[in-house]
């Protein structure tokens, strides 16, 4: 006679309780303390890729050595290696030819990746815009998030592109924010549906590069309706 | 061993004056371009001929090949050769013309080798085709480019542009 | 998993170097590992790579770590200069070939505009030549320590601190830059008679306080490489041309001179004011990657030698031909012509055919390091993968001049 006699087994899977987790589904102290530490760790720490195509990669390398410190932002480690990295700074003119290397460089590196179009060429072909080569900005193939203008760009200026790109990783969520509370109705109808709205395209952005964004879009609209 | 830059201490009038003793049926309407250049009219046929015997002038060789470059005049092609001589130090300039129809001329890259990529970049570009070049295949465009960007009635394709 | 990421076929250089693989295989010349049982092996390296200090494809057909051929390709960063110089006016053109090659704007704006004044008959005012040949000398310098710093940074393990240095200097000559045209690299500073800008108050003895510091700059670098024995032991005796080389590949620039021809235009076919001034020519005795090396590193002393005269002659007067704005629009008679320039890199020629019209008819480059990267193959066969990365960044290039 022994604790297993009379011990129920096969009704264990319906008994069991498990907690009660909704309260992951909407932003809290933990997943709050998560993103703090992630967005600090992630923007603080990025790895660039040197991917210094023409005269801008100059001026980038100009920005990582004494002077203008990159160190000072934490990205002094450029890697060449794209499996390595997690941002690439193209600088430099893209043309017909190079156009594949850099969507196969781009494709190798993994997520979540950022992209900065450095310069004139890489944000739009630059001078050369009418060039028979030339492909009128690097976001005709890869997505970018910061464009930096400049012929070239000062360091400084490459600088203010970085530091708009560590805002934009700071602002990356495991769960979306809840949305604005809906203000009071005024005749007029409309003004209440576009504040909720925008907030929920805020929401559902900023947890794009997360995995459950259909979910919680999903959620978002049950609470609301 | 190079001859020291100069030592042969010939002005560019005898240097032009050599040239007409000994090249003067090739080189047609030589002159002397200021300060220390010949310039001089090659035909296309004749142009293998006198490369060689440029290079082997005696004291007065020229060894090396500057560049080569592909001008359109709209109704022939014409290649210029940029020629420098160490004994010397003068510059000649040869001008060949090309025909349109049959933009063919021979190559220079087995008398000077400096000329190869010239010559794939005359290729690339323009259109004209080097008899005899070892490796003739476009240089600055991607592989399967249609057409020859700096001719003057070029018309850019959209095959060319898979990433516009 | 295979069809996710599927394998190109060999474009045409890989296709090229398999086929030469596949002919020395069938004459009997496959592996000279002799016993090892080594195949020929294709490596391609770039166009994205931390050594090739551009967008340069090498593809490489290794024996073992032997080099049995490397075919350069080229065309990366093409943007079609010369054609765009058919559809700008020759004053829209200026800030272009700055761009050429992007670490020496200066001396490339010098060499577009010079032969546009020949052309079109224009001569520059006094006091505007020798600020030219100031800032083209201030940028001599700027680019060899470019060039110098990322050829030992991939070399020797005390050149990343080398590197930190010429960049730390090189960052003071661009803030006399900036004072003087308003850019750090990309100048748009020549006009067609003259220079944009006179030099601000004080430029001058600023300039020469920091020439006076150069020598000892050159002392710090040297002192750094130039008797570490990993250093030693991959530049002597590597990639040697040969003065034979240097006539048939027009070889011009600091690597013909390493090799023992003294051919530098300032001395052989004079240009502004250099036949007053008083400077050497810097030559090596071998012809391999030291002393290339070195050769740079003489050149920037007598660059600040050159400058100090310069500011001591300095005449006064104005900087620009006219009135304020230089001419917008010329019209050079109809004609060809070549100017050459010394370049750091070498001979940086433009040919320049007017029809008569706004804008230029044919514009075509000289430019050294496209022609200097034709004996690359030849400098590399036989030696190790290793010596790539130094017989490369030790002829200093620049893509955006060989590419254009």
């Amino acid at each position: 006679m022994g604790l297993s006699d009379g011990f129920d087994f096969k009704g264990l899977a319906d008994r069991v309780q498990y907690p009660n987790l909704s309260q992951f589904e909407r932003p809290n102290v933990v997943t709050t303390t998560v993103d703090f530490i992630f967005s600090w760790a992630r923007s603080h720490s990025v790895f660039p890729f040197t991917y210094g195509l023409a005269c801008c990669a100059i001026e980038m390398l100009s920005s990582g050595f004494a002077r203008y410190d990159v160190a000072r932002y934490g990205m002094e480690v450029f890697r060449p290696t794209p499996r390595q990295c997690d941002l690439m700074i193209v600088a430099g003119t893209v043309n017909e030819k190079m156009a594949p290397v850099l969507k196969r460089l781009h494709e190798q590196m993994s997520e979540p990746k950022w992209v900065i179009a450095m310069g004139a060429c890489a944000t739009s072909g630059g001078p050369f815009y009418d060039g028979y080569n030339v492909v009128n900005g690097v976001d005709k193939i890869v997505p970018v998030d910061v464009y930096i203008p400049g012929c070239p760009p000062r360091p400084e200026a490459l600088f203010q592109g970085l530091l708009e790109l560590q805002k934009k990783i700071q602002a990356m969520r495991i769960v979306p924010p809840l949305p604005a509370a809906a203000p009071a109705v005024i005749a007029g109808g409309d003004q209440a549906a576009a504040p909720t709205d925008e907030a929920a395209a805020d929401g559902s952005a900023a947890a794009a590069a997360d995995k459950p964004a259909a979910a919680a879009a999903d959620h978002l609209e049950k609470v609301e309706g | 061993m190079l001859p020291a830059i100069g030592s042969a201490g010939l002005s560019i009038d005898d240097v032009a004056a050599r040239l007409g003793a000994e090249l003067g049926a090739d080189l047609t309407d030589a002159h002397v371009q200021e300060p220390d250049t010949v310039v001089a009219a090659v035909e296309r046929t004749r142009l293998h001929d006198v490369a060689v015997r440029l290079r082997a002038l005696d004291g007065l060789a020229y060894e090396s090949c500057n560049f080569v470059a592909a001008v359109d005049h709209r109704d022939h092609f014409e290649t210029v050769y940029h020629l420098y001589s160490f004994a010397s130090n003068t510059y000649l300039e040869l001008h060949v013309e090309v025909p349109r129809a049959k933009p063919v001329v021979d190559t220079v890259s087995d008398v000077w080798p400096a000329a190869d990529w010239h010559e794939r970049e005359a290729w690339d570009m323009m259109g004209i085709r080097f008899e005899g070049h070892p490796d003739l295949r476009r240089i600055l465009l991607s592989d399967d480019w249609v057409g020859h960007p700096l001719r003057k009635d070029y018309v850019d394709s959209i095959e060319n542009h898979p990433h516009v | 998993m295979s069809d996710a990421f599927p394998t190109t076929a060999p474009d045409e250089a890989m296709a090229l170097a398999l086929r030469r693989i596949a002919e020395s295989e069938a004459a009997g010349r496959g592996s000279e590992m002799a016993g090892l049982g080594f195949n020929q092996v294709v490596v391609n390296m770039g166009p994205q790579h931390p050594s090739t200090h551009g967008v340069l494809r090498l593809v490489v057909t290794l024996d073992g770590e032997l080099v049995r051929d490397v075919i350069p390709v080229i065309g990366y960063l093409h943007r079609g200069k010369e054609k765009l110089a058919e559809k700008r006016t020759y004053f829209q053109y200026i800030p272009i070939p700055d761009r050429t090659e992007y670490v020496a704007g200066m001396n490339c704006e010098w060499g577009y505009v010079r032969t546009v004044e020949k052309l079109a008959g224009i001569q520059p005012t006094r006091r505007s030549e020798f600020i030219r040949v100031v800032m083209a000398e201030l940028n001599r310098i700027a680019s060899h320590q470019v060039g110098v710093g990322t050829f030992v940074a991939d070399l020797a393990p005390l050149g990343t601190a080398l590197v930190f240095y010429a960049f730390r200097h090189r960052e003071k000559i661009l803030d006399l830059f900036e004072s003087a045209s308003g850019a750090r690299m990309m100048f748009n500073y020549f006009r067609f008679g003259g220079v944009r800008y006179d030099l601000p108050d004080g430029w001058v003895e600023q300039c020469r306080e920091l020439m006076t510091q150069v020598p000892a700059w050159c002392d710090e670098y040297e002192s750094l490489v130039n008797d570490n024995a990993v250093f030693l032991q991959r530049c002597i005796g590597k990639g040697v041309m040969t003065q034979e080389d240097v006539g048939d590949y027009a070889i011009t620039g600091p690597n013909a001179r390493a090799s023992g021809v003294a051919h530098d235009l300032r001395r052989t076919r004079p240009y502004s004011v250099y036949p007053e001034l008083d400077f050497k020519v810097c030559l090596g005795e071998h012809g391999d990657v030291y002393d290339r090396y070195q050769v740079r590193v003489d050149e920037i002393r007598e660059s600040a030698r050159i400058v100090l005269q310069c500011l001591d002659m300095l005449p006064s007067g104005p900087v620009q031909l006219g009135t304020l704005r230089a001419p917008y629009v010329i019209t050079p008679p109809p004609g060809a012509c070549y100017t050459a320039q010394e370049n750091p890199r070498g001979e940086y020629g433009t040919y320049i055919e007017s029809d008569g019209s706004r804008y230029p008819y044919r514009l075509k480059y000289r430019d050294p390091c496209f022609v200097n990267l034709q004996i690359f193959p030849k400098l590399l066969r036989g030696n190790k993968i290793a010596d790539a990365v130094a017989i490369s960044g030790s002829m200093d290039l620049v893509l955006g001049g060989i590419d254009r």
